[in-house]
């Protein structure tokens, strides 16, 4: 299986990613692996998803890629164009979303994302994208699902600059905050992670075909919880990768 | 009351130390010709503040035009990081007030709304908010809910000086429609004293009439009413033109350091005495007609 892969680790994390998806939900989406994972749970289990990007856009059916959010590419054909406190305020504030896709430059323990800095916020630091509507779906979505690279430097006991809460600080904390939802998932191209109910600290819920379980703890700053019975990550069908390289991304631009 | 006027003459009525609301979102109708006008013109100490960073407001903050940016954070996607907002924060050059979107979409909106601030069930727990609770303590608050008695986080109305919005029609008292998503560039102007409105075309009351349900920006919020084409340029202006991928990825080239940025200035900023010299220095008719939106498409 491992010899000769029918699928890259992008479309594996994809389709890991619309695995989380179930129809009827509404879904927040960023650019990149999201829009693909939610395009492609959309036409195959869930077509009854709503799909909202923050800037005031639902349910667009693009035919090119975009650059970003603010690329008009991604709006085509859209149901909705409206704006920020539509989509972010009157959907995501009151409670509405499912489930939001986040990415960022690292996550913890604990699920909580970065998208600020790296290098020491009170001294010498790298200043990046800051939070655009990550916090606010971090905040509210029901669900939150991190899509991010499965690097040492960019999974952390702790994050250097909370941008997009998570558990914080495990336990109880996250609800002591006041803070609605929780992050469900988190994939990388090495393995599926989830929390555990109790403490709120990652917990790892399958490792992607061929990945050694010393691969996937090296390559991490943290310890995760390793349960003994440790499932293999289902990986792709022939259909979902014909849909993702013939119709959501035949350009392979999201795959970068 | 017709309020048409030249770029220069609504950039006139700035003053130094200004807080100016931009319509920019990242690569979309940014407020590009404005920002050249207000270096051009030597304006200093803005306060700008906007929902999500656009290269209006990096620009500004490259020519130190900006003392402070209150911002949802922001990069222009795969077209990179807004180099000069990063810079000015990284040394300490630019006092930066980081929300996130709603959070200043939701200021805005108490702003619009004259209300005295607005609860927000994000930021909580996060290190934006301490953050802000050092460098902006007199904008964020904490409320009882007297029906609940939950403790809630409140936030100060954003009220700025003037609002400065890129829009694709308009007529001459202001009356504009914003064609495509729109993220908060209504609680902008309605939020702010005033509004300078931007306009791709300009058309007479009569054409604002047969499609009123489109008008989001009312004539009696807007000052100043300046028709010039292609003023978002190199950004998006969804229906009319798509962004100048090629001169974006050059501004993004440039402004990684300090003096690429200034070779960017000299070139297109202080090397074009207006707007209608920056069009022929980019390439003129033939490049911009490139640029023309598919009317299917959009862009």
């Amino acid at each position: 299986m491992t010899a000769n892969l029918e699928y890259t680790p992008f479309e594996l994390m994809a389709v890991a990613g619309a695995r989380e998806l179930k129809d009827g939900e509404i879904v927040a989406v960023g650019l990149g692996l999201p829009v693909v994972a939610t395009f492609l749970a959309k036409r195959t289990h869930a077509p009854n998803i709503t799909i909202l990007f923050e800037l005031g856009v639902i349910d667009p059916e693009p035919v090119h890629t975009g650059i970003g959010l603010s690329d008009p590419r991604i709006w085509y054909r859209a149901k909705i164009m409206s704006n920020f406190v539509d989509m972010l305020g009157t959907v995501l504030h009151k409670g509405l979303v499912d489930v939001g896709f986040l990415g960022g430059l690292e996550t913890d323990a604990y699920g909580n994302l970065n998208t600020t800095l790296l290098g020491d916020p009170k001294g010498k630091f790298r200043h990046f994208t800051g939070s655009g509507g990550g916090n606010d779906i971090a905040s509210c979505a029901r669900r939150t699902v991190i899509i991010i690279r499965h690097e040492a430097r960019k999974l952390n006991e702790a994050v250097s600059f909370v941008t997009s809460p998570g558990y914080l600080r495990g336990g109880g904390d996250r609800e002591a905050a006041g803070l609605q939802g929780e992050p469900s998932r988190v994939i990388t191209d090495k393995a599926v992670f989830g929390f555990d109910p109790v403490s709120k600290r990652m917990r790892l819920e399958s490792i992607h075909p061929g990945i050694a379980l010393e691969d996937v703890l090296s390559n991490m700053a943290f310890q995760p919880i390793v349960p003994d019975d440790l499932p293999v990550t289902e990986p792709p069908t022939a259909e979902q990768v014909r849909l993702i390289r013939e119709e959501i991304d035949p350009e392979g631009m999201y795959a970068e | 009351m017709a309020k048409t006027t030249t770029l220069a003459e609504a950039v006139a009525s700035i003053p130094s130390g200004t807080h100016v609301a931009l319509s920019g979102f990242a690569t979309a109708r940014c407020a590009m010709a404005f920002a050249h006008e207000v270096i051009r013109q030597g304006i200093k100490g803005l306060t700008v503040s906007q929902c999500v960073g656009a290269m209006d407001a990096d620009i500004l903050v490259g020519a130190g035009a900006v003392e402070r940016i209150v911002y949802g954070g922001g990069s222009r996607g795969r077209f990179g990081q807004h180099h000069c907002v990063n810079r000015g924060i990284e040394q300490g050059t630019l006092i930066a007030e980081e929300y996130s979107s709603l959070s200043i979409a939701f200021r805005y909106l108490a702003g619009s709304l004259g209300l005295p601030f607005i609860p927000i069930r994000t930021l909580r727990g996060s290190d934006i908010l301490k953050r802000l609770q050092e460098v902006a303590p007199s904008d964020i608050g904490y409320v009882c809910d007297p029906f609940t008695g939950d403790d809630w986080l409140v936030l100060k109305p954003l009220l700025p000086d003037v609002a400065v919005v890129q829009v694709q029609t308009a007529d001459e008292d202001g009356n504009a429609w914003i064609l495509g998503a729109r993220w908060v560039n209504e609680e902008q102007v309605k939020a702010s004293k005033r509004a300078i409105v931007i306009t791709e075309r300009l058309v007479p009351t009569e054409v604002i009439r047969s499609d009123p349900e489109r008008t989001v920006i009312p004539g009696f919020r807007v000052s100043h009413v300046v028709h010039l084409p292609f003023a978002a340029h190199p950004t998006a202006v969804y229906r009319v033109y798509d962004y100048d991928a090629d001169h974006i990825r050059q501004y993004a080239d440039d402004s990684k350091t300090p003096e690429g940025f200034q070779k960017y200035l000299d070139k297109y900023v202080y090397g074009a005495k207006d707007h209608w010299d920056y069009l022929e220095l980019i390439g003129g008719m033939k490049h911009l007609t490139g640029l023309m939106a598919d009317p299917v498409l959009g862009y």
